[in-house]
């Protein structure tokens, strides 16, 4: 066998749209830790609306705007992603303390490879919702359209939305049940609950 | 290359907006001569885990799907402990495609993916 030696081209084609990606490498060498949880970018911005058309837990599909007067706390995850799992026991529980308080969670399952993975599969994702318990609101994001709009990179990741529609908090990264994290996710969540 | 490997770390796009190169590249693909085959082995850099849940794949060029695995996972089955592995029969046609795995970093809890071109010369 001649030497062998793969050569990789760069190639940062993938589902979002990476245009000019490549440019932005030398800047994110230099990008610290993963905030786990901050204010908005820039400030408080309205939230997009999302327009997804697939959903599990609800009668009918959630818009932003059926959310008004509501706390809205979006969870970008897919189920094979360990770190998403993980979460989702807190979602559960603030699930359980805050629906009938005005929190409403949506679990945005987006997918991370294409569809032979079977991440896109509904009746995987429902499979999915029963193991862990989760009986908050899911939308399948299989195009990445509102992944995309929220501009999230990573799995899992979070933005809470208050009850006039803006976007206060973000972050991404995996929390439990009464560690730090969740403890300052749920102050958030109060705070906003809190908010007329 | 007999009696020893091709290791090339691949420079990666990390999420899906942008890429998070960091200083340590995530992956590094060894390719390994057997016989008429070639041993694929996907090794996590230093500081990097390769997701076992949703396995590495190499869609190849030539059509068809090459996916990764190995049976050594961490305790909680969430990732690789040994390098997932594949073998391809048709050497120069089947490594070239486009290679993808889900990757985590050590200390951050969260998930990203990998997408690189693969091509041999």
């Amino acid at each position: 066998m001649p030497k062998t030696a793969l050569f990789v081209a760069l190639s940062l084609a993938t589902a979002g749209g990476l245009g000019g990606a490549l440019e932005t490498a030398s800047h994110a060498v230099a990008q610290s830790r993963i905030p786990l949880l901050g204010a908005a970018r820039g400030s408080p911005r309205p939230a997009p609306a999302w327009g997804n058309k697939s959903w599990l837990n609800t009668e009918k599909p959630l818009t932003l705007e059926s959310q008004r007067g509501r706390v809205v706390l979006l969870n970008f995850w897919v189920f094979t992603c360990y770190n998403c799992t993980n979460t989702v026991p807190s979602l559960v529980d603030f699930d359980r303390k805050y629906r009938q308080q005005g929190l409403t969670i949506i679990g945005v399952h987006t997918p991370e490879f294409p569809p032979y993975s079977g991440e896109h599969d509904k009746s995987n994702l429902q499979r999915a919702l029963e193991k862990y318990h989760i009986e908050y609101p899911v939308t399948q994001d299989n195009d990445t359209r509102t992944w995309d709009l929220y501009g999230i990179r990573y799995w899992p990741s979070f933005v809470l939305i208050d009850k006039r529609g803006q976007i206060r908090y973000e972050g991404a990264g995996e929390f439990h049940v009464g560690d730090t994290d969740y403890q300052h996710w749920d102050g958030k969540i109060r705070e906003l609950l809190e908010e007329r | 290359m007999r009696g020893g490997f091709a290791a090339v770390a691949l420079l990666v796009a990390c999420g899906r907006a942008e890429p998070q190169a960091t200083p340590q590249r995530p992956l590094v693909l060894r390719t390994i001569p057997a016989g008429d085959s070639l041993r694929l082995e996907l090794m996590a850099a230093p500081g990097w885990k390769i997701n076992a849940r949703l396995k590495p794949v190499l869609e190849a060029a030539a059509g068809g799907l090459i996916r990764f695995d190995s049976p050594v996972l961490t305790p909680d089955s969430a990732y690789f402990a040994a390098a997932p592995v594949a073998v391809v029969a048709a050497r120069a046609a089947s490594v070239r495609g486009t290679l993808r795995a889900s990757v985590c970093a050590v200390g951050e809890a969260v998930c990203r993916v990998v997408v690189v071109e693969v091509s041999e010369r």
